[in-house]
């Protein structure tokens, strides 16, 4: 009992924490760090398991939401079947661009998902228009019919939707953590040479991954497009680029809860700033700068340990195997 | 029996030709080494046999099946396997994670299905990886990340690893670099111990600490083989004593014939 309760304490804060947010902050910030945790991810498992930084995020994340876009304008109305469609793409996409991206190096390899970021960002745009309405985007929230038991086209139960997926999210996640395949994620990202010349494939171990974050990516643009009821080619934007990487630098790159840990700072900050001053940006960037200096762990890397102790007390019962993605 | 064969190798890298048209055989039970000075193309032949980049001409078997094109995943699967010049471990992970890493794909199929269905923890408790633990002597350290142990003590664990994958041909790049005296002592009983047992191919710089174990020592020298044999026998060749003891032999011989 004991060690189910170390293995899923983590998991267990962080949505108590969401949870709690819940009474007390307005529905549509707490759907928004929700949706904005999940798409980051992704990220952070690329960046702290395999290795790979990614500036194309957007990309991945546009393909889910115009999936279950095109779904519910165009052919359906099931915002189920639409999330299930925006999944699918992005599944499909990942397996497509996969086998050519995961041979790079990371420095390429956060390059060339950039300039797929603004390739979709064009498609969306401009080329696909016909389609895609171009920059008035697909506006499809009427076209939902409400869902019996969970009514997701109604922001308060989108909300326990969006909890319980998430939590089946993270639980994935730390279940991936613990398998041979995470430890062979780690293995690759370090020393891919000694993997290869243990006999494993170091091309399909990185295409796994890879095709797991950006579906899961995939995922959070799906959900997004379901809460908002409309999509724009704004959610490629490149200048959008950065966001999950800074979310999950904040949060602590390769931990397991710094995706959730970020997206409540980033979003709360952005939230709070934003209604003081228009150019939140300006005030935003220096604080994310002297928060990374203060801690290259990002805020649940350095709070981490500290919260072990509190809820431990005696050290001998905290986790050998921390939450962080990196230190498994 | 003959198990590995390279005929006719060439590599080159760019002008470098870093070797040069060299044949060797390696046969069953075999423990055999390679020496060489800095440059004699010792390793880029020990890379060409375990698969990190192909020859530009010639071609490699093992048992008779030509495997010159065969990618080091390829060869493992027919039980060749290696360690590094520099030592090569996941220091992210712990030494027992790095045990059940290599355990796990020489005894399973290790499919990215089997990946996804078996925990680490799963496999900490198996009895071949427990007794190479003891065997090496690192179940002290069974729980420790890698990156804090000592260069020894990660020698100690990349050479376990590699006995736990059980290969038919273990090959050694420089196994005693960088160790000290008591470490040197140990890799060494490790490596005894399997004489008789596994085919091992060494390339040393210490020579004088393998030499009494090498059944028949190769030298290297510009990416050619110069000598083969037993140990005092490619010692006293002249062609080694200029290239690997920089022993002048002409002024040697004409200091003879002077006194």
């Amino acid at each position: 009992m004991r060690k189910a309760f170390d293995w899923w304490w983590g998991i267990a804060l962080a949505f108590s924490l969401l949870a709690a947010m819940r009474a007390f902050l307005p529905l549509p910030f707490v759907n928004e760090i929700l949706i904005f945790s999940i798409y980051a991810i992704g990220c952070s498992f690329l960046l702290g398991r395999v290795g790979f930084i990614s500036f194309g995020q957007p990309a991945y994340l546009a393909i889910g939401a115009y999936g279950t876009a095109f779904y519910l304008f165009y052919f359906g109305t099931n915002p189920y079947i639409g999330i299930l469609a925006g999944l699918a793409s992005g599944f499909i996409a990942a397996l497509i661009v996969g086998p050519l991206f995961v041979r790079l190096r990371s420095d390429y390899f956060a390059l060339v998902n950039l300039a797929l970021a603004v390739i979709v960002f064009f498609l969306m745009q401009k080329v696909l228009a016909p389609i895609t309405k171009g920059d008035n985007g697909l506006w499809f929230l009427t076209n939902m019919t409400s869902t019996p038991v969970l009514d997701i086209t109604r922001p308060s139960q989108f909300f326990v939707f969006a909890f319980i997926v998430g939590l089946a999210i993270w639980a994935f996640y730390k279940y991936l953590d613990d398998t041979l395949f995470g430890a062979c994620c780690l293995a690759t990202k370090i020393n891919e040479d000694k993997l290869q010349f243990l006999g494993y494939s170091n091309f399909s171990i990185r295409l796994a991954a890879f095709v797991i974050a950006n579906t899961t990516t995939a995922l959070a643009g799906s959900l997004y497009a379901v809460y908002i009821g409309a999509v724009s080619p704004e959610i490629t934007s490149p200048a959008r680029a950065a966001d999950p990487v800074v979310v999950i630098l904040l949060g602590g790159a390769g931990t397991l809860y710094g995706p959730i840990v970020g997206s409540i700072a980033y979003t709360g900050m952005k939230d709070v700033i934003s209604k003081l001053i228009g150019n939140w940006e300006m005030i935003i960037g220096p604080l994310l700068v002297i928060i990374m200096l203060a801690g290259e762990k990002g805020i649940w890397g350095t709070l981490e340990p500290w919260l072990k102790t509190l809820l431990f007390r005696n050290k001998s019962v905290v986790p050998q195997k921390n939450s962080s993605i990196e230190g498994n | 029996m003959e198990i590995f064969r390279a005929s006719n190798v060439t590599k080159r890298f760019g002008a470098l030709v870093a070797v040069n048209n060299v044949s060797y055989s390696l046969h069953e039970h075999e423990v055999a080494g390679i020496i060489g000075s800095n440059g004699a193309g010792k390793t880029t032949f020990f890379n060409l046999l375990t698969g990190m980049f192909p020859p530009d001409e010639g071609t490699i078997h093992y048992r008779d099946v030509e495997i010159t094109h065969e990618t080091p995943q390829q060869r493992v699967t027919r039980g060749v396997m290696r360690t590094f010049q520099l030592t090569s471990t996941f220091d992210n992970l712990t030494v027992i994670d790095n045990l059940v890493l290599a355990y796990f794909r020489a005894h399973r199929k290790a499919s990215l299905l089997q990946l996804f269905l078996n925990t680490c923890k799963q496999h900490r408790n198996n009895e071949k990886i427990t007794a190479i633990l003891e065997t090496f002597d690192l179940k002290d350290l069974r729980d420790r990340e890698v990156r804090n142990l000592s260069l020894g003590e990660k020698r100690r664990l990349e050479i376990a690893m590699t006995m736990l994958a059980e290969p038919k041909v273990l090959l050694l790049d420089e196994p005693l670099a960088g160790l000290a005296e008591s470490e040197i002592q140990a890799v060494l009983e490790i490596l005894r111990r399997q004489m008789g047992r596994q085919t091992i191919l060494i390339v040393e710089h210490k020579i004088s600490h393998v030499k009494d174990f090498l059944q028949r020592i190769t030298v290297m020298h510009e990416g050619s083989i110069i000598a083969e044999g037993g140990y005092d026998e490619c010692m006293s060749h002249p062609e080694v004593r200029r290239s690997y003891w920089q022993i002048d032999i002409d002024a040697e011989t004409s200091a003879e014939a002077g006194s």
